[in-house]
């Protein structure tokens, strides 16, 4: 028989979505070679060169034929180099070398992974978003690289093979010698196993500050700190993932989906259960932030899904890349639209941005005097523009804290017990919205700030004096709203109390003082 | 046919050509006006040449085409600027008694300003510190508030903190520009300028419309400063400041100087403190002035602060104990926290209710001080 034919399923990504992808492989006498079709990339067209060499270096021959693999359906792009396993695979099985056991059902077991030359298996990205798709296929088997197994593992219903060199698969594939299954690791294991990155027992001082970030993180609000350079405006943000609850299991999910497409989870790394923090350099570009590219990337906003995007030095960002922002903010997702791709991230995230106060950074210090001029201010602030200031409630204000307070020995409260108060007005939030699509007091609209912010006639009375005392506008008086929602929750309290609201009146103080 | 330009016209050009004092006072006396000046230059009138020397009467030659002074009249016109020599009569002897007066003044605003005796000029640092700026403006504030009229350079920093208590005391404020009244410099300070002709002040150059704020203009203008006032309060300058040129100024005149303290440890009052060491009059509130230039007056004169305050008894037991340790100056929020003991959540709410009772001003870098009564 001249003609052999053999199939192999594998998967491939597009957007945050695995598709199926059939692996058909034909091989005829004639002159030797191999053709790759159904619209591959370099990176899969190269593979031909892998796949050759790893079968030889398995042991395995590579009998002198014409060889076309198809990757079906045709009519979409293949990407990357995930298709070298399977393509090794097909080829062997339609030379003979590989006679697969009966218990092989190639419609039902899944394979990717990239080849290098000596025959080993190496880490793919999208193992996630693949495996989730094949579960989608029915497919029962999955053979992937074994460091992306465990990020692979928390899928329910679905065999991981994980597997590190050609050789295995074969054997594997044989009969031989099985390869032991991943184990399922259980959600609620892995989420208690972990220690946030930084922790606010080590903050000094910063009482304000700290008061700040635990109202931001229990309302899901947006936050800008101002202050001198090393007043601590990064470690406190650091802190922010530490305090916000948990993520559910499929907020897990969904933002390990993204970062596996990016190639960004840990090698070995499983399901992502801490809240991701994304601190993108201020030379970021609209596509690395946002998303984009010429084949269509996730950026930074989608990397930070379900956590926190942290802007540090606000006005050093390109106008367009802060303009860039809005849509994210307010829909929690981005469109990316390229000629040949189109693509929708979810990127709902937290913004905590900073800054200097001005240019030379020490306007208000005592301890240093500040060299710009008034005109110098005013530019340097004038960077950020309105809508996007419209999005953060929160401003705060950070001093540097003095050098004698920072010696004292003794920690501050630890991110621990912050968090349960921050999971306590969470809890209060979701119960208080439940069936109205929204989930925290930040997200509120305007009627719904006047449905659900009620206070009592002394906050109302104080309200109107505070705005009027100090030059409030309409636009920072719905956001004083929303942050007394907050701290109202924070207090249990149903209505909104005058002390809550005289809080929350701090919260926007920079408004008269920079932005006047 | 020469086109015809009023008197102001000819002053503005003269003040262009940069003549000394003596010799635009002995042109100005000798034809009579300005205009009879521009008249002897077209006609080459010999007597010039005993008057100005060879280079001034090649530049008064020079600026003398009808281009040139039908530019400087659609200025005047334009930002209605006018005009006075010292041969007016509106024009402020007092500075005849100095070196070097200036033979021609524009202004902006009511020249009658120049009539008060009480008058102040307060100067420093361009790049002052956030206390020296507070102080500048609550100390020119209450002065203004006993009447008595404050002069400065309309500078970033002290100056503009000077003029702009002055107009919040209900004063009418001078600020002496250092370039034509029609350039827009400091240009942050576009605002404050009208705002100081709003509230009937004045602003006041020699120098004629369109000329440029080059370097050498400030140093120059500050003896202007400090002739038109009784005494000059410096708030705060270094060794090597600018404002010194003031100081100078005034002792050459033979006026008082008033040196404010500012902090002790800080490089940004060094000036003060060498002047304070040569014998300068040391104050710390506007009352300190007041007294040594025995202005002092009875309570019923002196305007009231316009912003009402609610009496301390009506304030919680927390509030009171946030204003007590506010009392020395100026402190952060968290050292509030350390010495109150209130907890941060606490502390926030009383402070936007002493900030809404207008007892307590919050200040950038998070930073709070009791408001000055």
């Amino acid at each position: 028989m001249n003609e052999i034919i053999s199939r192999t399923l594998s998967f491939g990504v597009s957007g945050v979505n695995g598709f199926p992808v059939h692996v058909e492989v034909f091989g005829i006498n004639g002159m030797p070679g191999m053709e790759i079709i159904g619209l591959p990339d370099v990176s899969v067209r190269e593979s031909r060169d892998r796949v050759n060499a790893a079968i030889i270096n398995s042991g395995r021959q590579m009998h002198p034929r014409r060889i076309t693999i198809n990757l079906a359906p045709a009519d979409l792009k293949k990407e990357g180099p995930s298709f070298d396993l399977p393509i090794a695979v097909g080829v062997l099985t339609a030379n003979g070398e590989l006679i697969p056991s009966a218990d092989y059902d190639p419609d039902t077991t899944a394979i990717f992974g990239e080849l290098s030359l000596t025959g080993e298996v190496q880490p793919i990205r999208g193992a996630l978003p693949m495996v989730i798709s094949a579960k989608e296929h029915g497919v029962r088997n999955v053979i992937l690289p074994a460091q992306n197994a465990r990020e692979a593992a928390c899928i329910e219903g679905i065999t991981i093979l994980p597997v590190s060199h050609l050789r295995e698969v074969i054997e594997h594939l044989e009969g031989k010698c099985p390869i032991p299954p991943q184990s399922q690791i259980p959600f609620e294991e892995l989420r208690n196993n972990v220690a946030p990155a930084a922790d606010m027992s080590q903050i000094k001082g910063q009482l304000g500050a700290r008061r700040a970030l635990e109202v931001a993180a229990a309302g899901g609000h947006n936050m800008l700190m101002i202050g001198v350079p090393g007043s601590g405006k990064t470690m406190l943000a650091r802190c922010l993932p530490g305090i916000l609850p948990p993520m559910s299991f499929e907020e897990a999910l969904e933002t390990t989906r993204i970062h596996s497409i990016c190639g960004k989870l840990n090698s070995g790394g499983g399901l992502m259960v801490t809240r991701p923090f994304c601190a993108p350099h201020h030379s970021a570009s609209v596509a690395s932030l946002v998303g984009g590219g010429q084949n269509a990337r996730p950026g930074e906003v989608s990397l930070a899904h379900n956590g926190v995007l942290f802007l540090d030095e606000l006005p050093e960002f390109s106008r367009s890349v802060l303009e860039a922002l809005r849509q994210p903010l307010e829909d929690g997702v981005v469109s990316v639209n390229r000629v040949k791709n189109q693509a929708q991230y979810q990127s709902s995230f937290m913004l905590v941005a900073a800054m200097n106060p001005c240019p030379c950074g020490y306007y208000g210090s005592k301890n240093r005097a500040c060299r710009c001029t008034p005109n110098e201010i005013r530019r340097y602030l004038d960077r950020i523009s309105g809508p996007l200031l419209d999005r953060i409630d929160i401003q705060m204000e950070v001093d540097a804290v003095p050098v004698s307070e920072i010696q004292q020995s003794g920690d501050a409260e630890p991110s621990s017990s912050v968090a349960e108060r921050v999971r306590e007005a969470r809890t209060v939030q979701m119960n208080r919205y439940r069936g109205t699509g929204l989930h925290s007091n930040a997200q509120l609209k305007n009627q719904e700030i006047r449905r659900y912010c009620r206070m009592t006639s002394e906050a109302e009375q104080l309200l109107r004096a505070a705005v009027e005392s100090m030059h409030m506008s309409m636009r920072a008086h719905q956001r004083i709203l929303k942050v007394a929602r907050t701290i109202a929750d924070l207090d249990h309290q149903e209505t909104i109390q005058a002390q809550h609201l005289a809080e929350a009146v701090q919260y926007r103080e920079l408004d008269q003082k920079y932005w006047s | 046919m020469p086109k015809c330009f009023e008197e102001k016209v000819f002053c503005a050009w003269m003040a262009g050509a940069m003549l000394s004092s003596s010799s635009a006072q002995q042109a100005l006396r000798h034809f009579g006006g300005a205009a009879a000046v521009y008249a002897a230059v077209r006609k080459d009138d010999p007597d010039l040449k005993e008057i100005f020397s060879a280079q001034e009467l090649q530049r008064l030659t020079g600026l003398s085409s009808d281009r040139h002074l039908g530019t400087l009249e659609d200025r005047l016109n334009c930002f209605s600027i006018s005009v006075l020599s010292f041969l007016d009569e509106a024009y402020p002897v007092v500075l005849l008694n100095y070196d070097d007066p200036p033979c021609v003044l524009f202004y902006q605003g009511d020249i009658g300003c120049l009539r008060s005796d009480r008058t102040l000029s307060m100067v420093g640092s361009r790049r002052a510190s956030w206390s020296g700026i507070r102080a500048a403006k609550d100390i020119a504030g209450e002065l203004s508030r006993h009447r008595v009229q404050i002069v400065s350079g309309l500078a970033y920093g002290i100056d503009t903190a000077a003029h702009q208590g002055c107009i919040a005391g209900g004063s009418p404020t001078v600020a002496i520009l250092g370039c034509g009244l029609d350039i827009d410099y400091p240009s942050g300070n576009a605002q404050l300028k009208k705002e100081i002709l709003l509230h009937g002040g004045l602003l006041l150059s020699e120098f004629a419309p369109g000329e440029q704020p080059l370097g050498w203009h400030f140093p120059y203008r500050n003896r202007i400063i400090s002739g038109l006032s009784r005494a000059v309060v410096l708030m705060e300058a270094k060794i090597r400041s600018g404002s010194l040129t003031t100081v100078q100024h005034a002792l050459n005149q033979g006026k008082d100087v008033f040196v404010y303290p500012g902090d002790p440890a800080s490089e940004q009052f060094s000036g003060n403190r060498l002047l304070l060491r040569e014998g300068a009059r040391y104050f710390t509130t506007a009352g300190d002035i007041l007294e040594d230039m025995n202005w002092l007056d009875n309570q019923a004169e002196v305007r009231q602060n316009s912003e009402g305050a609610a009496p301390e008894s009506s304030l919680t037991p927390t509030e009171k104990r946030i204003l007590n340790v506010l009392k020395p100056g100026i402190l952060s929020f968290e050292q509030i926290c350390a010495e109150t003991g209130i907890a941060p959540r606490e502390m926030m709410s009383a402070l936007t209710m002493l900030q809404i009772h207008g007892l307590v001003e919050a200040l950038p870098g998070k930073n709070y001080q009791k408001k000055v009564r």
